[in-house]
């Protein structure tokens, strides 16, 4: 009893102390920087006359880790994050506007009139701008020197170099896969991605077909790598096999003293006579409602915005700073970045941008595989743009949701009413009491980890709106869902074929995960091999990576020009003067489908192969001897006697192994990522898209998972009848 | 129905010799049984037979074929398991059928064979039901039915009985040799147990250390065993056997412990020779007026009915006590601290070295 007190009073001790040690607290900074970013930032904060804790959050991850903390009043009192993210913020309560006295000195006189822009919102002053970021051309110096010409300024002399180059070198690298490096060719022809007046999509028309066309034509002419992605562009030039790339400041950092570069001016297309204009990201600090709150928080935000900082960034990460009333640096890198975040656009941070990306990614990726015209990936694009921004349902009634809980209540009251009446029901329950006792802390857990989660997330199928400000609609996301919105039902990324992919997927992985997980196991389980333990060891290898790299590695080796898969192809040709074309495995749905399936056959057959080889320990050895002598050749012992011996643990893994197939995320996301166009989606993957890249539309996404957990109980309980029965009927 | 010969088997596993070189005959027609303490190499030898194992060296002959190489199912035999070796998954019906249907065996062929084994092993009743469902008995009858219904040209069992209780044991035993007169289908048996070895065989192979030690009919093997290891393992009680020299002295033949008048055995011999004494617990008899061949101070009584086995020690010198059993009438009353003479009715000598039997 003492102890107990005891213990409570220093509980009360502490919850009456925390609050006059948390007043002492550092102030709370996030930052996304790595590197020499990473540092500069450290020798800013180490000027710092206070206390400041820093935390580094993945980028990635950034937004959603505000999200979970800063509403609770928890998290940092500011954060250094891109512009882009502020209408989002500013929408979720998650960024407080700058006091007066700070806002006041937004002005021309001190930072550069884009950065400005980017950080004001509807008039709103929500952050101080620090640097700015924007793509801009690298040029190998000792290449060019090499061939005795001047560096490029246009498009079209960039594309004459491709045949004075050795083989093997590109013209050009750069993302031509992205719609963020593509923006800037598309301002060359007068387009944008988003109309920033209305603020709607305007990824089409002639001139976004002109630019997806001359983005193509690069492709095959060879000046520019298909396929590309930033590492890969990095990695050319790196190598020198790009003679020019287009690349952001990050590149500059990955190169170091490896190459000789310049940076210069995007090049002037010649056909529009513009010049490429590249998008303009501003990093900027920005206070949480917290922080607003907290004069040292205040001041640090000064300090990180202050001209000594700027200068320290400039120095230390070779970052443009946003301040404009700093002499021009003498650095020719920050120079020539400088000179092209002039010439930027910036972009807009609005809702409507966000839901651009994914269409136009798509209309790029359809075009430059050739699957259709321009004119149609650009119109489908917008057709996607619309569908994600269409308005959600109307706000309906709970009355039949509030009908159906108070019936459900009522039934619930009689039977508990019925039981208390019965004698023995209190009998028994007495009696039981202890066992309750003893379970309680386990329920508690599972009810608290896992049952209210799921309760939470399957509730939110019920509701539409923005995250931070939900309303009811009943039942009119499952109604949109399965109406697939309108359009037709077997429409690409309608629910239908989203869950007809999903079911082959499964039905495809399951068959072969089984088929060569048994056939490795009953290899493995023969006394005779020799070195047994050690394939063991080794065949169980691709289970214990965890599952995203192997699925980063095989998304790797399935690349077009660069993938190991390439490699092998290349290495045929020359072995056996064969002429095979090199695959593009993400082009068609079909290779696109048999490349997840690959790796995720090689992710899921271990499992299979050490439930075979428990399972076959429990074929007595005799039983197999007896089938011999009985005269059963090998293959008959096998099907005749192992395989239906060893069926009655097969198939709880074989569920276990559908359900974990159903839903695996990992694999489809990172290895094909949907494409082509989204076709080799499953359902979680899809969930997932509209509950992170669509506009946050969770009650949507819960819909979908309510739907995934449905069908999976629904099959699920298929299987245990059809087992019970096939059980009866055997004994 | 095959005669089966084996000539210098030899069997290693690893640097592990089970057997060296044995030599098996079974006539066309046979019981034969081998028997033997564990480790003995008989189940070994049993599986080279049936083909589970190959032979390092040596052949194997079923009448003219030479089946050394030869994979099980194309011997032409049946196996009965000392597990039984049922298919866990099989009803017995599906059992029984198993070696018929892997032979494509017509369908009204198969029924009827099937009924006829069912019937003859009383498990018509049980035809539907899964192995898990059979008591012991039941499904050694299965594991039996399955080995008759292909009726191959040889059985061989590996100890089948040994799963089962002493008085079901018994019954089986008997009706295993009623099966075997009825069908005559030479069979090899493997048991370690004596009792079956000597009621089921119509040829005996005593087996010990990789090596036939014996071969003969088991009540001449039991007469006239050819060394000391088939003395001894052979007979219940054990035969009691100890080391002793052979003497004449004052007109006495004293062989160790015992002093014995005129026996023929020794004729031949030399005074000195060391050699191993055994007397069977039956080959002794109270000595009543005769000179007595040796003392016994008992110690424990056993009643059998009919018979008394009396565990003692033998008293011809003090503090020299020797282990012995007797196997007694029961009419005579024997108790506890009792000092019995005994005459010795016949005995067995065994080389020291080679342990082999004096014969003279």
């Amino acid at each position: 009893m003492l102890k107990r007190s005891a213990i409570a009073l220093v509980f009360l001790l502490v919850w009456l102390i925390a609050p006059i040690v948390q007043a002492k607290q550092p102030v709370k900074l996030w930052h996304a920087y790595r590197g020499a970013e990473e540092q500069a930032l450290q020798e800013i904060i180490a000027a710092f006359d206070g206390q400041v804790e820093l935390l580094a959050v993945p980028y990635d991850a950034f937004g959603s880790k505000l999200q979970s903390t800063v509403p609770l009043g928890e998290g940092p009192d500011l954060y250094i994050d891109a512009h882009e993210r502020l209408g989002d913020y500013r929408e979720r309560g998650i960024v407080a506007p700058l006091p007066e006295a700070l806002a006041a000195g937004l002005a021309p006189a001190f930072y550069a009139d884009k950065t400005i822009a980017a950080v004001t919102i509807e008039g709103a002053a929500l952050g101080l701008p620090l640097s700015q970021k924007c793509l801009a051309l690298y040029v190998n110096v000792e290449l060019f020197a090499g061939l005795g010409i001047e560096p490029p300024t246009t498009l079209e002399q960039i594309v004459g170099l491709a045949d004075r180059l050795p083989k093997g070198t590109f013209a050009l690298a750069y993302e031509a896969r992205g719609a963020y490096a593509h923006a800037a060719l598309l301002a060359a022809f007068g387009g944008a991605l988003l109309d920033v007046e209305t603020n709607d999509y305007s990824f089409e028309g002639p001139a976004a077909a002109r630019s997806l066309e001359l983005a193509v034509a690069l492709i095959e002419a060879g000046v520019v790598p298909e396929d590309a992605d930033g590492a890969l562009v990095t990695n050319l030039f790196k190598a020198g096999q790009a003679a020019t790339a287009i690349s952001g400041p990050w590149l500059a950092a990955d190169l170091g003293e490896r190459v000789a570069y310049r940076v210069m001016l995007l090049p002037i297309v010649e056909e529009t006579g513009q010049r490429m204009r590249p998008l303009l990201t501003v990093e900027a600090a920005m206070l949480s409602p917290k922080g607003a709150q907290n004069p040292d928080a205040l001041r640090l935000l000064e300090h990180l915005a202050s001209a000594e900082a700027a200068t320290i960034r400039a120095q230390r990460a070779r970052s443009l700073t946003a301040r404009s009333d700093l002499p021009l640096s003498q650095d020719p890198l920050l120079q020539a970045f400088a000179e092209q975040a002039a010439l930027a656009d910036l972009t807009p941070s609005t809702a409507a941008m966000r839901a651009v990306w994914e269409p136009a990614n798509r209309a790029i990726r359809k075009v430059m595989r050739g699957d259709v015209p321009a004119d149609t990936a650009l119109a489908e694009g917008r057709r996607r743009f619309d569908d994600v921004r269409r308005p959600p349902p109307p706000p309906a009634s709970p009355t039949p949701l509030l009908i159906v809980l108070g019936l459900l209540s009522l039934f619930g009251a009689g039977v508990l009413v019925q039981r208390a009446r019965q004698r023995e029901g209190w009998t028994d329950l007495r009696r039981s009491l202890p066992a309750y006792a003893y379970i309680s802390l386990g329920v508690l857990a599972v009810g608290v980890l896992v049952i209210l989660p799921i309760l939470f997330g399957a509730g939110a199928a019920l509701f539409a709106g923005k995250p931070h400000a939900m309303y009811y609609v009943g039942l009119a996301n499952f109604y949109e869902i399965l109406t697939a919105r309108g359009a037709p039902l077997l429409s690409s990324g309608s629910f239908y074929v989203v869950l007809a992919v999903t079911v082959l997927w499964t039905v495809v992985n399951v068959a072969l995960h089984l088929g060569i997980g048994m056939a490795l196991g009953i290899a493995l389980s023969r006394p005779a091999m020799r070195l047994r333990g050690v394939y063991r060891v080794l065949l169980i290898v691709p289970w214990a990576v965890p599952s995203y790299v192997t699925a980063l590695a095989w998304r790797g080796m399935f690349h077009r020009q660069f993938g190991a898969v390439t490699g092998v192809i290349h290495a045929i040709n020359d072995l056996f003067g064969a002429s095979l074309e090199p695959i593009a495995w993400f082009a068609r749905f079909s290779t696109a489908f048999t490349a997840n399936v690959a790796t995720n056959v090689w992710l899921g057959f271990p499992f299979m192969m050490v439930v075979t080889l428990g399972a076959l320990t429990a074929v007595p050895k005799d039983v197999l001897e007896a089938a011999e002598v009985d005269g059963a050749t090998r293959w008959q012992r096998l099907t005749r006697i192992t395989l239906p011996m060893i069926a009655p643990t097969m198939i709880p893994a074989v569920t276990l192994g559908a359900i974990w197939t159903f839903n695996m995320f990992n694999v489809v996301f990172l290895v094909s990522g949907g494409e082509p166009d989204g076709t080799t989606d499953i359902l979680v993957s899809e969930a997932y898209r509209w509950a992170f890249t669509r506009e946050a539309q969770y009650g949507y996404a819960a819909a979908y998972a309510v739907l995934i957990f449905l069908l999976l109980l629904f099959t699920s309980r298929l299987t245990d009848r059809f087992m019970l029965g096939s059980k009866r009927a055997s004994q | 129905m095959v005669s089966v010969r084996a000539k210098q088997l030899i069997k290693r596993f690893g640097t592990t010799t089970v057997l060296r070189g044995i030599n098996l005959e079974v006539e066309d027609g046979a019981f034969a049984v081998l028997v033997g303490p564990s480790g003995c190499g008989k189940s070994t030898l049993l599986r080279l037979l049936a083909g589970l194992e190959r032979a390092t060296a040596g052949s194997i002959c079923f009448g003219d074929r030479d089946v050394t190489e030869l994979e099980p199912r194309d011997r032409d035999i049946a196996m009965v398991f000392q597990s039984y070796a049922l298919y866990p998954h099989m009803s017995v019906r599906r059992n029984l059928e198993f070696g018929l249907r892997l032979r494509n065996t017509e369908s009204t062929l198969m029924n009827s064979r099937v009924e006829e084994v069912a019937r003859m092993l009383d498990i018509t009743h049980l035809l539907d039901r899964l192995p898990k469902a059979l008591s012991g008995g039941q499904r050694q009858r299965v594991a039996m039915g399955r080995a008759i219904v292909r009726r191959p040209a040889l059985f061989l069992f590996d100890e089948p009985l040994s799963n089962l209780d002493p008085a079901l044991r018994a019954q089986v035993r008997v009706d295993i040799r009623k099966l075997h007169d009825e069908f005559g289908v030479t069979s090899v048996y493997v048991t370690h147990d004596q009792t079956e070895a000597m009621t089921l065989a119509d040829v005996l192979h005593v087996l010990d250390n990789g090596e036939v030690q014996q071969r003969g009919r088991p009540i001449d093997i039991y007469r006239e065993p050819a060394n000391r290891f088939v003395a001894k393992f052979l007979g219940s009680p054990a035969m009691n056997v100890n080391e002793a020299i052979l003497e004449r002295a004052s007109g006495r033949w004293t062989v160790g412990d015992l002093a014995l008048v005129d026996p023929q055995e020794f004729a031949g011999l030399e005074p000195g020779r060391e050699l191993f004494v055994g007397v069977r617990p039956h080959d002794v008899t109270l000595a009543g007026s005769e000179p007595a061949d040796l003392q016994l101070a008992v110690e424990v009584v056993e009643t059998l009915g009919p018979e008394l086995t009396v565990h003692g020690k033998l008293v011809t010198e003090p503090g020299f006590e020797r282990p012995f059993v007797a196997v007694l009438p029961a009419d005579h009353p024997v108790r506890r601290g009792d000092v019995l003479p005994l005459r010795v009715e016949r005995m067995h000598l065994f080389d020291r070295i080679t342990e082999k039997t004096l014969r003279c």
